[in-house]
């Protein structure tokens, strides 16, 4: 599903003019990752996508339809957004009841809902947690709960605000996994973090963000290699880039393997 | 985000500049007066000439009218309304409906009663948009409060707007999950749980993170404490509030004398 955001401002109830004229198409099945400084207006910018923040000026189209038109409740089937901290929307008794919630909500089928929490669960590696108490689960685990919850409404567009925040190396691997095979389903995902490493090895494209605007767009080696532009939102480009970039390489790496095929040229 | 940590709004005129100790003397000293005072029309004056010019010179009127308008007014136009209709007090029937009778005595009674609750609420309204919650009780507890005490004022000023903004978000994250809370009343009752059960359990972490962190600088400690921030207490503040003080006895003097 195609995401066309045409000259969106937004202002803030206490005059912050947060987004200040975003352009943007986000076509069917990409992976993106929005990078800069805190107070660019990522999430400002994510919100406006199921519609919790609607454009003080411009517009934002999520396939056919326009955000204004539609409720969030309803733009939940197309969107779905995974908040930054899973203890702010986590409530049932267990885990699977918590996964069940978003499809419910959505009116599918009792078998529907079954199947999908099923696959959700899977997918985040939660099978074996399905009759726990979230609130039982390590902090890492809960956001893998809240991960699913949202991957259970089957959305073509699933969004992530800082997944990697807070999280060991191992659940990192695992979020990698799961946007991986969100992938594989052609799901549209959009990242915002502030984890570089991540950014690099997991999105082909990537946006960076400043003062509410866009500053750079393109992919991923595009993008990470603009040292100097990206210091003005405070983003470092991965560690191999750096040195790559120091080493003089010709193109910009972000990876072991490209860094290794570079250096052996 | 921007979440606000308390009603306080910040901007520089005389009344945020006043000692935070002078307005909550004038705070107690306007509820005493609109309770203590002999004469019927003090807290209706007290409203008029006294509270609302105050708005305007801490520039906060804005702030302050959308209270009163939203909450203050309304809570006292029905307190006025509940006693002037079952106050059985009175002789003088104005008119007589159903089992109720309306008499002057509960009218006048109801509409001096709505004002002090009016005075009340909106003088601490004005405390709070014009002093930062811990500027107040850093002044107190330097003047002997416990800090205790302090503690259990300073959470209970700052809990509601922080569970609002809490609550914004986890409205915000349910209905990214298609929760439906703004249809019909039944779906809004329904909406309920998973709204009141991440806000309930994350206060309560809260609070818990917070004894923590106050613990680990010292909380309990028997020391005595050093102030980082001054915060003035000119001759003005002084004289003003020894004005208060003489305001309110004679206030309850002449009540007595006249008795």
């Amino acid at each position: 599903m195609k995401i066309n955001i045409e000259n969106l401002r937004f202002t803030y109830p206490t005059g912050l003019e947060a987004l200040r004229g975003i352009s943007l198409t986000i076509a069917s099945g990409e992976q993106v990752a929005i990078v800069g400084q805190n107070g660019a207006g990522k999430t400002t910018l994510v919100k406006h996508l199921n519609g919790l923040l609607q454009p003080t000026q411009g517009s934002v189209h999520i396939g056919d339809w326009d955000t204004r038109q539609h409720p969030v409740s309803k733009l939940a089937a197309r969107v779905g957004y995974v908040f930054q901290n899973p203890d702010e929307q986590l409530f049932s008794r267990n885990v699977g009841m918590e996964v069940a919630f978003g499809p419910k909500n959505l009116g599918y089928p009792a078998e529907k809902v079954d199947a999908l929490v099923k696959d959700a669960l899977a997918l985040t590696e939660l099978s074996d947690k399905t009759e726990t108490n979230p609130y039982d689960l390590s902090s890492t685990w809960r956001k893998m709960v809240a991960l699913a919850s949202i991957i259970s409404m089957d959305t073509d567009i699933v969004i992530l605000d800082e997944p990697t925040t807070g999280q060991d190396a191992v659940n990192v691997r695992r979020i990698a996994h799961v946007i991986a095979a969100l992938r594989e389903r052609g799901k549209t995902v959009i990242t915002i973090t502030h984890d570089i490493d991540f950014c690099a090895e997991n999105f082909e494209r990537v946006i960076a963000m400043s003062q509410g605007q866009i500053l750079l767009d393109g992919p991923a080696n595009e993008v990470l290699g603009q040292e100097a532009v990206l210091a003005t939102t405070y983003v470092d480009p991965p560690q191999l880039t750096r040195l790559g970039l120091r080493l003089g390489l010709k193109e910009t790496v972000r990876n072991q393997a490209e860094f290794l095929t570079a250096i052996r040229k | 985000m921007h979440e606000r940590l308390s009603f306080y709004v910040h901007r520089d005129s005389p009344l945020h500049r006043l000692n935070p100790l002078t307005k909550l003397t004038m705070v107690f000293a306007f509820i005493l007066l609109s309770f203590g005072s002999p004469w019927y029309w003090t807290p209706h004056i007290l409203i008029v000439l006294v509270i609302l010019p105050l708005s305007f010179v801490g520039r906060v009127q804005r702030e302050y009218l959308l209270t009163a308008a939203r909450l203050i007014f309304p809570a006292a136009g029905f307190l006025f309304l509940m006693q002037s209709l079952f106050q059985p007090i009175g002789q003088t029937i104005w008119f007589r409906w159903w089992v109720l009778e309306v008499t002057h005595e509960a009218v006048a009674f109801a509409f001096v009663n709505a004002a002090r609750i009016i005075v009340m609420v909106s003088s601490f309204t004005l405390l709070l948009l014009t002093t930062h919650p811990s500027e107040l009780m850093s002044d107190l507890t330097r003047r002997g409060l416990p800090s205790q005490f302090a503690y259990v004022i300073i959470s209970t000023l700052q809990i509601i707007p922080q569970m609002q903004a809490k609550a914004q978000t986890i409205i915000a994250a349910q209905r990214s999950r298609g929760l439906d809370t703004q249809s019909s009343f039944v779906k809004r009752v329904g909406a309920l749980v998973p709204l009141v059960g991440p806000l309930v359990f994350g206060s309560l972490v809260e609070v818990e993170e917070r004894a923590i962190a106050i613990e680990a600088r010292g909380f309990t400690s028997s020391h005595a404490k050093t102030s980082l921030c001054e915060i003035p207490d000119s001759r003005f503040d002084q004289i003003l509030r020894g004005a208060l003080i003489v305001s309110v006895i004679l206030a309850f003097v002449s009540r007595l004398w006249l008795s």
